[in-house]
């Protein structure tokens, strides 16, 4: 079963990870799911695909009563990311579902009706979750050509997605990054061969160098903390990407 | 086997019912044709093959009257596909959500519960009720077909008979009247075959 951990608190405020599961079959990819909640309303970030529903749902319901759950947050199309929707449905008919408007009509074959979808715009808006303002940030091509990350500026968290993802063996899938260079290593496969375009990683490098991050939370693998997300970020800037082969 | 399996099976025999369908379509169009050419075929015959004649014409409205009949079935198995399709879809739902429940503790699982339960009790009862009709209707109209079919068997044989009062063109009839029997016997074979799918779908 996966666990839910608390990485930011301040209050009614928090961000809640759910990640690794020691009983996943090898077949599915591992992902994290992100619980941001203020009060007594949460938003999740990339929820997961529909096999991996009763662990995330379980971890999570441990900590949050999940039919408080207001609103999804989809940072794009893939199914590790969003094919639970109808399962999320169930729970909370009223559930919004905020993604790229270039993906509403093709999510939408996972479930959910007209009245689930919240289009995010390229340049990204604000989300509201119980007052809290939150950021979808544009990570378009990155990979998906409609891709979005969300920022909290209070807690200085970045839901980064794809970014920052690394594939990472059972001896090494700690919470957080601990090891720099050791951890990138499993990132760089990964990002040279799912980034397709240089000029988008340029910009989005720019872009989010101007946040203040204390947290770059990706959807697979270890959280960058602290100087990681500095390190991560000029990393990523100086990597060629677009490749089909590593070095 | 569980329900998701079922449901499966259950398009499975759809998809076997369909393809029956298509062949007897195929088979009442070929008896059309055949119909047509018998017609004329009574005319050159003139006055000896009257009998042939009409019983050709009888054939070929028995074709058309076929060939809609399998329109009107085609219809009710894409509304099966639709309703089967619908309740495996549910039923995966289900399947996730006792996953879900046989994890969870406390809030979660009554969560769930709560879920399970409305959804059986709701939404996929009036499911399997539609199914359930749907299938009612089905049952009903193969029967009606197979009895459209075995009127269908009687004309032949009577062509054939007819074809030896044929005089120069007995040959020809009687040819007419075998390529008659054997269309209706593909299509009575096909209807067995039918009517066992959707008794299997209908058991499933």
């Amino acid at each position: 079963m996966k666990t839910a951990e608390t990485i930011f608190e301040d209050g009614g405020h928090k961000w809640i990870a759910i990640v690794r599961d020691p009983k996943r079959p090898h077949y599915l990819i591992d992902t994290n799911e992100h619980l941001i909640v203020q009060d007594d309303e949460a938003i999740l970030c990339d929820p997961g695909g529909s096999e991996i529903f009763p662990a995330v749902f379980s971890a999570l319901s441990a900590e949050f009563d999940p039919s408080q759950i207001r609103a999804l947050f989809s940072s794009h199309q893939d199914p590790d990311i969003i094919s639970s929707l109808s399962l999320w449905v169930e729970f909370n008919p009223n559930i919004k579902c905020y993604l790229s408007w270039l993906w509403a009509d093709f999510v939408s074959h996972f479930g959910g009706t007209e009245k689930t979808f919240v289009v995010i715009p390229d340049a990204g808006m604000d989300i509201f979750v119980g007052g809290l303002r939150l950021q979808a940030i544009p990570a378009h091509f990155l990979h998906s050509p409609g891709n979005l990350h969300l920022y909290d500026p209070k807690a200085r968290i970045l839901f980064s997605g794809d970014i920052g993802a690394a594939l990472l063996p059972p001896d090494e899938d700690g919470l957080f990054v601990e090891n720099f260079d050791r951890h990138i290593q499993h990132a760089e496969g990964f990002h040279r061969r799912w980034m397709g375009s240089d000029k988008a990683k340029r910009d989005w490098c720019e872009r989010v160098s101007r946040l203040d991050i204390d947290m770059l939370c990706p959807q697979h693998g270890a959280i960058y903390r602290g100087e990681d997300v500095g390190r991560f970020i000029d990393w990523f800037a100086n990597l060629e990407v677009g490749v089909l082969k590593s070095a | 086997m569980t329900i998701a399996n079922q449901r499966g099976q259950q398009l499975r025999h759809i998809v076997g019912i369909n393809e029956e369908i298509k062949k007897v379509i195929a088979t009442a169009f070929i008896i059309n044709l055949t119909a047509m050419n018998a017609i004329f075929l009574a005319k050159r015959a003139s006055t000896v093959a009257l009998g042939f004649g009409v019983l050709s014409k009888e054939l070929r409205r028995f074709a058309i009257d076929l060939q809609k009949q399998m329109a009107m079935l085609s219809e009710m198995t894409y509304e099966s596909v639709s309703t089967v399709t619908a309740l495996l879809k549910q039923a995966r739902l289900n399947q996730m959500l006792e996953r879900t429940m046989g994890v969870c503790s406390g809030l979660g699982k009554s969560l769930v519960e709560d879920a399970l339960d409305s959804r059986l009790n709701g939404f996929l009862a009036d499911r399997q009720e539609q199914s359930d009709a749907v299938n009612h209707r089905l049952s009903e109209m193969i029967a009606d077909t197979v009895q459209l079919v075995e009127l269908g068997s009687v004309l032949a044989r009577s062509a054939r008979i007819e074809a030896a009062y044929g005089g120069k063109l007995s040959v020809s009839l009687t040819q007419v009247s075998s390529d008659f029997e054997l269309s209706i016997g593909e299509i009575q074979g096909s209807l067995e075959k039918l009517t066992k799918h959707q008794f299997e779908e209908s058991a499933a």
